[in-house]
């Protein structure tokens, strides 16, 4: 890929970081924030979603886009969920837990709170909201971040419900579920500051560690998201949704850079070239008997085959303007939006079954000459009408340069076309929640990440590597509780870094492994009921039968509760055993027994006690 | 400075841009700032400048939007008669199906009329020629007899005028006591339908739309009576069509509130399939001539009796003309209160009983309370709901001739001959 001289394209980028927090109650709702699996739906249920008017009496264009095709939306029901996220009861009135943790967010990006907020609805008619609308509302705003290229300033702050999850698509439409929905999560957006790819990486990382810092956001997949915003000086502003991974965003500002650079160059050509789009047509007759799959496929079913002439398109439609990505591919992408396959475009044709004679007949049939492209889509004739037009619409765009556009993160970096970007038309007062004012002077100033990974090495001794596993691990809350329980800090953040990673690398079920089981177990390596030594063991028996408690499990697997006199008569047990060595080689054996008497105890004995007890042992008889 | 100016506020450090709203209290200013979202800034110590006035028509903001055409020739100009079609007659007496922000409480309250109704549903073209007409526009809450009265006179009118068929757009909250109002004043040959939304019509997900679609088949059906047209599940796919008399709002917020009490609901509309069926006999199109007797007594109470109550509620109805007790179980108050009740018998005051068991008829043969209540001239409604049974007395105190006769007789479907709710 070739590298970019961000500062003479003019790039400004922005992020939006949508991060889950993980309160008691949902943020409209008394509903536990609990994910479950679709199978464990108890009760389903079907609806349709119409678009609209905000108070101002528009209708936002991404609504309507969603809307032009009608699809059922069927939703699963749990024993976690109510009437609230099934939209057959009014909200209840805006979760403070979650308001109190957006404040503590605010504070840490040294935002300014709204005096009253207002909660909005933003219209959402794919779904994914039975409502048709996502709660939203404006908690605070004007803040910053450092970064080492600079301060990256901070937009805005907004606590919103998270959408229902989709299951997947069916006949008619989209099974979600509804476990998901209303989990509060906060959106914070950065004022595009942002001027290179690996800033923007910084910038996100930063905003993770201060989010994680408060101890209360969700951890795993899923529960933090990135948009990212991107733009030249000559293109245009792109919404980019659904970055997955965090290391990805420096490839898609990358990629979403290079591509409106070759959009821009596209513009350029098609300008010298006097290119234009010409009229939509239908052109089934070329194809009749074609031995294309796909053509053929759709014509059988009684479609038709649609085409646009490009003139001056010729060899422009099939140029890469992202890594395998073409002009053909943006121009296919909103051919789908309208329910066909895709396009085929002259640039790759011949191919796909396809002669030379059907293209040389396509271009006569729609007056295409040497120095022209033409595009065609093969469905059933509605659909061809619709998708032909669109993909023509964004080849008339390709003349303009880039679209203003919502587009997809792709796995590998590069993006897609979703919608046109959302309006302000798409927010409408939530007439069902009163408005609240935010106190920001009772909320508690975190500690952050940084300063804790500090503090576990100069108070706790841990070592660098360890302290910043722990801090910024999902655990980190549950080892200050511990640890001010008066757990030994190294034991605790060991077994919860090192001993669960390598229980799970032995394909221990440590998933199952609660916060109380944790705090029982090191209870009792504290105490002394468990030696530190048969930890593991422990917990290896709470994963795999999660409802004992861990006194249970202790006992039924012989755990821990050896007292001195017991170690002693192992220890003497193995000493004799060995009496021939260890009159010999006298404490030259000690290494060897002491293995063979933690053996013997099983993990029931404290190492310390058994060293101790043997070398008093073979004193005895060397 | 008004609402619907373009306006800068600047509030200690902070500056806020965008829209001016109205604010639903006195001490904040609300901004609709350039994203959409709204703003409530102190109004204390907060610099407004006016940067464009009137950006948006605030006051007249309904639902049709700056565009709004004028309302009279609106149904004319949009839509052409279709002879092959039925005519609609589509009733607006505001609710929620109707509705959209009050920006004085902040609540939604009703402020559109029918052919507002017919833009925001689009699904309703093609299904029949539409007539429209705007009987009041108020929440049903606020719903009174003389307004029922209105309503009979305005379907009556449409019916004469033509209509196959009539839809009654009505908040659901008094829904039940409307439709029964009209099953006792119409004798109707069409089907008149009262039909509303739980979930407000400024949500995508709102139930207006298939309601109001459902409505209008059951309008165009045989089944000439006053239905109520509602949700049948929590799913857009049927709609149940309960009898005007027998049903009741079980619920406060669920699509599928209104549920037809002691029976099945009379019929169904299938969303997907557009298909009506009726499960039990009706009174089929045509069968009568169209007359109306909307006389009606105000002086009618509803009471619920309840343990500890007190015995001088009764003197709050001294000299009505009729009073409808929700008694417990068969039909019973406390021993003590029917020497009083006894007392306004015979002062003229015509005293139904009812259930708040709502399943179930009265009986006051069983014990000897009932026997007493009996003995000191109480009528008893049969299963009639208590709801029901008030405005059928408001009713047959001005239409019967015999009204203890008429409040144990079933005149509209509101008593069932046979207890078989299963059917």
């Amino acid at each position: 890929m070739s590298e970019y001289d961000y500062d003479e394209l003019g790039l400004v980028a922005g992020l939006e970081i949508h991060q889950q927090l993980d309160t008691a109650t949902k943020l409209f709702c008394q509903c536990p924030t609990e994910l479950r699996e679709p199978e464990e739906a108890t009760r389903t249920f079907t609806r349709y979603l119409h678009p609209t008017r905000s108070e101002l009496g528009e209708i936002d264009d991404a609504a309507l886009e969603e809307s032009r095709v009608e699809r059922e939306f069927e939703y699963l029901a749990y024993d976690t969920t109510c009437l609230v996220e099934e939209d057959d009861e009014p909200p209840h009135e805006l979760d403070e837990e979650a308001l109190e943790t957006a404040l503590e967010i605010a504070q840490l990006m040294a935002m300014h709170p709204v005096d009253q907020a207002n909660v909005m609805r933003k219209i959402v008619v794919d779904g994914s909201n039975t409502s048709g609308f996502q709660r939203s509302t404006l908690i605070a705003t004007e803040g910053e971040i450092e970064t080492s290229d600079g301060a990256v300033g901070i937009e805005d702050l907004l606590l919103e419900e998270e959408s229902a999850q989709r299951v997947e698509e069916t006949a008619d439409g989209v099974r979600y579920s509804l476990d998901r929905l209303g989990i509060p999560l906060v959106e914070i957006g950065t004022k595009p500051d942002i001027s290179s790819p690996e800033q923007a990486l910084e910038a996100a990382e930063r905003i993770g560690m201060l989010l994680r810092s408060t101890g209360k956001v969700k951890r795993g997949l899923g529960t933090i998201r990135q948009d990212v915003n991107v733009s030249i000086e000559e293109g245009a502003r792109v919404e980019i949704k659904g970055v997955q991974s965090l290391d990805d965003i420096d490839d898609i500002v990358r990629n979403e850079v290079g591509r409106q650079a070759e959009l821009v160059a596209i513009r350029d050509e098609l300008e010298e070239r006097e290119a234009s789009v010409g009229e939509v047509q239908d052109v089934t007759e070329v194809f009749e008997g074609t031995d294309s799959g796909v053509i053929a496929g759709a014509l059988n079913s009684g479609g038709s085959v649609t085409a646009v002439p490009l003139y001056g398109f010729d060899g422009i439609v099939g140029r890469e303007i992202a890594p395998d990505r073409r002009l053909g591919t943006e121009l296919s992408d909103h051919a789908k939006r309208h329910g066909a396959g895709g396009i085929f475009h002259t640039d790759e044709l011949p191919a796909y079954g396809v002669t030379e004679a059907e293209v040389d007949a396509l271009r006569d049939a729609v007056g295409a000459g040497p120095e022209d492209a033409v595009a065609i889509v093969a469905a059933d004739a509605d659909v061809a009408e619709a998708a032909i037009e669109a993909a023509a619409e964004r080849a008339g765009t390709a003349l303009e340069g880039v679209p203003e556009e919502t587009r997809g993160a792709n796995d590998d970096g590069t993006t897609r076309y979703l919608r046109p970007l959302p309006g302000a038309a798409r927010m409408y007062p939530e007439t069902d929640v009163p408005p609240v004012e935010p106190d920001p002077s009772e909320v508690p100033e975190p500690e952050l990440l940084t300063e804790k990974v500090e503090r576990y090495q100069d108070e706790y001794d841990l070592g660098a590597g360890l302290a910043e596993q722990v801090a910024y691990g999902q655990h980190m809350p549950l080892f200050e509780d511990v640890v001010a329980d008066g757990i030994d800090p190294t034991l605790a953040a060991s077994t919860l870094e090192s001993t669960l990673t390598e229980l799970r690398r032995d394909d221990v079920p440590v998933e199952n492994l609660t916060r109380e089981h944790l705090e029982d177990v090191f209870e009792m390596a504290e105490t002394g009921d468990l030696p530190n030594e048969g930890v593991p063991d422990l917990l290896t028996e709470l994963a795999e039968e999660p409802d004992r408690t861990a006194e249970e499990a202790a006992e039924s697997a012989g755990l821990g509760g050896a007292d001195d006199e017991e170690v002693r008569e192992a220890v003497v047990e193995v000493v004799e055993r060995n009496e021939a060595q260890v009159e010999e080689e006298g404490m030259q054996a000690f290494s060897g027994l002491m293995g063979e008497c933690m053996g013997a105890m099983r993990g029931k004995a404290d190492g310390d006690l058994v060293s101790q007890l043997l070398r008093e042992e073979i004193q005895k008889r060397a | 400075m008004n609402p619907g100016d373009r306006v800068r506020v600047d509030r200690a450090d902070r500056t806020y841009e965008g829209v001016l709203l109205p604010s639903s209290t006195d001490d904040h200013l609300v901004v609709k700032l350039e994203g959409g979202y709204n703003v409530g800034v102190d109004r204390a110590g907060a610099d407004v400048e006016v940067l464009a006035e009137d950006v948006y028509e605030i006051e007249d903001m309904d639902a049709a939007g700056p565009d709004d055409e004028g309302e009279d020739d609106a149904a004319d100009s949009e839509i052409e008669f279709d002879d092959d079609l039925p005519t609609i007659s589509l009733l607006s007496t505001g609710g929620t199906i109707a509705s959209t922000v009050d920006y004085r409480t902040g609540a939604v309250t009703a402020q559109f009329d029918a052919e507002d109704v017919l833009r925001a549903v689009p699904d309703l073209a093609g299904r029949a020629n539409y007539r429209g007409r705007v009987v009041a526009n108020i929440l049903s809450e606020n719903m009174e007899p003389p307004l029922w009265q209105d309503l009979a006179e305005a379907v009556s009118e449409e019916i004469e005028a033509g209509a196959d068929g009539v839809v009654v757009m009505h908040g659901t909250d008094t829904m039940q006591y409307s439709a029964s109002a009209l099953a006792f004043m119409l004798e109707t040959p069409v089907p008149i339908v009262f039909t509303g939304s739980q979930r407000s019509a400024d949500r995508p997900s709102s139930d207006n739309v298939m309601n109001a679609v459902c409505a209008v088949e059951a309008a165009k059906s045989d089944c000439a009576e006053v239905l109520v047209c509602m949700h049948a599940t929590e799913s857009d796919d049927v709609c149940a069509l309960h009898r005007g008399t027998r049903v009741r709002k079980n619920h406060t917020s669920r699509r599928d509130a209104f549920e037809t009490v002691g029976a099945e609901p009379l019929g169904r509309v299938d969303y997907d399939a557009e298909e009506v069926s009726f499960r039990g006999d009706y009174q089929e199109r045509g069968a009568t001539e169209l007359e109306r007797r909307e006389g009606l007594e105000s002086d009618v109470e509803l009471l619920k009796f309840t343990p500890g109550m007190d015995p001088a509620f009764l003197d709050v109805v001294e000299g009505s003309e009729g009073l409808v007790i929700e008694g417990t179980g068969l039909g019973h108050v406390h021993t003590d209160l029917i020497p009083r009740i006894e007392e306004l018998i015979e002062d003229g005051t015509t005293v139904v009983m009812t259930s708040q068991c709502l399943e179930g008829r009265v009986c006051d043969r069983v014990y000897d309370t009932g026997r007493d209540l009996l003995e000191a001239g109480v009528v008893e409604a049969g299963d009639t709901l208590p709801g029901t049974a008030k405005v059928k007395l408001m009713w047959a105190l001005e239409n019967s001739e015999d009204v203890t006769e008429a409040m144990s007789t079933s005149l509209a479907g509101e008593i069932q001959e046979r207890s078989v709710p299963w059917e």
